[in-house]
């Protein structure tokens, strides 16, 4: 067919900007994180299940009849990930780490970092609490949080 | 009452990195494959359903729209369906509910996707994340599938040693296979010393970035009769979905896929099976990382909760086994366009139909199941097919 002519590639690039809506419940609990250094939950008045990341109706009742309450800033580690490549997918000498944690104080969790540990000496159910930026460096968003570490005796 | 729906043929091509053609011309040959080996033309088919996982890889915007002359569909019905990697079976399910559904006879089902053009597989990653909790983060392939495989291995007690064995087996059986981009002859050694992707991911557990496409034809009963005295009927489907916050789900924490189990219940309900190890004589599960083949066996029954590394160390899923999974390959040896995973429903028809070439396995395949997994640890689609 048109096996002996070279096949020709065309470079190009897409760059589009955006304005993400965080949503109703995602804007209240950024903006209880930066201004107060609280982690909202909404719970369920029907089943009493707390959604964490929080959200204006019961995905299970299917009812938007939740309130809003306060979980903990202390969970346990459900899972974790250690990566020697930056965000970028550069390779890195020094680890960071993601790790799932479950909020104590609510049925859910969030994906965050993982710091002031050794990668080593991380375990599944490991307690660790939240170290939040200094107020004034907060800005609502979900790096308000600068990191968890392991709970201090 | 849904009518009977029979696979009557399937389109294959080379996985590799297919940078001289365009999508249309990437899918022409399995249309055409397709058609060839129902022995059809395309003017018996009266409607395409087609569709890819991520439109990022290639660059455009809904890019079925750029297929329709090559999936033999000009001026004919033609719809499109993405559920990210389970793409590979939620598509052959909507091409069967055409058919069962009695509004179309015949259905040209196509799988594609087109990943080497993209310059930035890792920056188009970043994009299916969700931009509140997780993006911000930085989370990528690598740490998402190392949260994963730490917690099934430890909620299990598996070891990299079980996984290895996946991507020994699978890269061993793609040797046979004709269009596979990744065959190899390795050692649990090789991939335990591979390096590390994330604990306890390493290279030779993930499978390679390509292009490729796959098509299936499904008809009903009468026509797929005029076709073939041995029909492959569809006999059960079954999809699943959780929540993309899967940091903070009420069941399922990574370790154990919940929704994957309910999908293969739901195919199992519809095809009277209630014990599938008695039934199931081969299956082809999507394999992206070592540790999802193992995950699937157990959500699929096809070995016990937590069982997978038991299936492995006895050999009951290597192509002489019990019950071999993958014997083409899987998505490690044969290389994973994500939706074009639904080679995995193509090989389970050519077993069936003794069209497996060296992939053959020497046991009689009446009954076969496969499925694929997407989004964020979120979606699963199962499909079971064989003879009466």
């Amino acid at each position: 067919m048109s096996k002996d002519v070279k096949p020709i590639t065309i470079s190009g690039e897409i760059q589009v900007p955006y304005n993400f809506a965080v949503g109703l419940a995602g804007s209240r609990f950024l903006a209880e994180l930066r201004d107060n250094g609280k982690f909202m939950a909404t719970k369920c008045k029907k089943c009493g299940y707390v959604m964490m990341p929080p959200r204006i109706f019961c995905e299970e009742c299917f009812i938007d009849d939740v309130e809003w309450v306060e979980a903990s800033s202390k969970g346990k580690i459900q899972t974790f990930a250690v990566s020697y490549m930056s965000p970028e997918g550069k390779r890195i000498k020094d680890p960071w780490m993601l790790a799932i944690v479950k909020l104590d104080k609510s049925d859910g969790g969030l994906l965050v970092r993982l710091d002031e540990v050794k990668p080593d000496d991380v375990k599944i159910g490991m307690r660790v609490e939240a170290v939040l930026k200094p107020k004034n460096q907060r800005v609502g968003s979900i790096l308000d949080i600068q990191h968890f570490r392991p709970v201090k005796d | 009452m849904a009518r009977r729906v029979a696979i009557v043929g399937a389109g294959m091509q080379k996985f590799a990195r297919r940078k001289e053609e365009n999508i249309n011309e990437m899918i022409f040959e399995v249309a055409k494959n397709a058609l060839d080996n129902a022995g059809l033309t395309r003017d018996a088919i009266d409607a395409v359903v087609l569709g890819n996982a991520v439109d990022a890889f290639c660059g455009i915007h809904n890019s079925s729209k750029l297929a329709v002359e090559g999936s033999g569909g000009l001026m004919k019905p033609m719809m499109m369906n993405s559920t990210s990697g389970s793409t590979a079976i939620s598509l052959p399910i909507l091409g069967y509910t055409h058919v069962a559904s009695g509004l179309y006879d015949v259905v040209m089902v196509i799988a594609y996707e087109k990943m080497s053009e993209n310059l930035a597989a890792q920056a188009v990653f970043n994009t299916v994340y969700d931009e509140v909790y997780v993006r911000p983060l930085g989370l990528n392939v690598p740490l998402q599938c190392g949260l994963e495989a730490r917690r099934y291995l430890n909620k299990y007690g598996l070891t990299e040693v079980h996984m290895a064995k996946v991507s020994v087996k699978n890269r061993g059986n793609a040797l046979s296979n004709p269009y596979a981009q990744m065959p190899m002859k390795i050692t649990v050694g090789d991939v335990l010393n591979s390096p590390y992707i994330s604990w306890p991911v390493k290279l030779f557990d993930t499978s390679p970035v390509t292009d490729g496409a796959r098509a299936v034809i499904f008809a009903a009963e009468d026509v797929a009769r005029e076709i073939t005295d041995d029909p492959v009927w569809v006999r059960g489907v079954g999809r699943g979905a959780n929540s993309c916050y899967f940091m903070g789900r009420r069941l399922d924490d990574l370790g154990r896929l919940d929704y994957a189990y309910l999908a293969a219940r739901q195919a199992y309900d519809m095809a009277g099976i209630k014990n599938p190890r008695a039934v199931i004589d081969y299956a082809e599960v999507y394999d992206p990382f070592t540790y999802k083949e193992m995950q699937h066996c157990e959500a699929l029954g096809l070995c016990d909760e937590g069982g997978a590394g038991r299936m492995l160390d006895e050999g009951t899923s290597s192509k002489e086994g019990k019950l071999p999974v993958n014997a083409s390959g899987g998505l490690q040896g044969e290389g994973n366009p994500i939706a074009a995973g639904m080679s995995r429903l193509c090989w389970c028809y050519k077993m069936i139909k003794k069209e497996a070439g060296d992939c053959q396995v020497p046991k009689e395949v009446n009954t076969a199941i496969c499925n694929g997994w997407g989004g964020m640890f979120q979606y699963s689609a199962v499909m079971i097919i064989g003879r009466d």
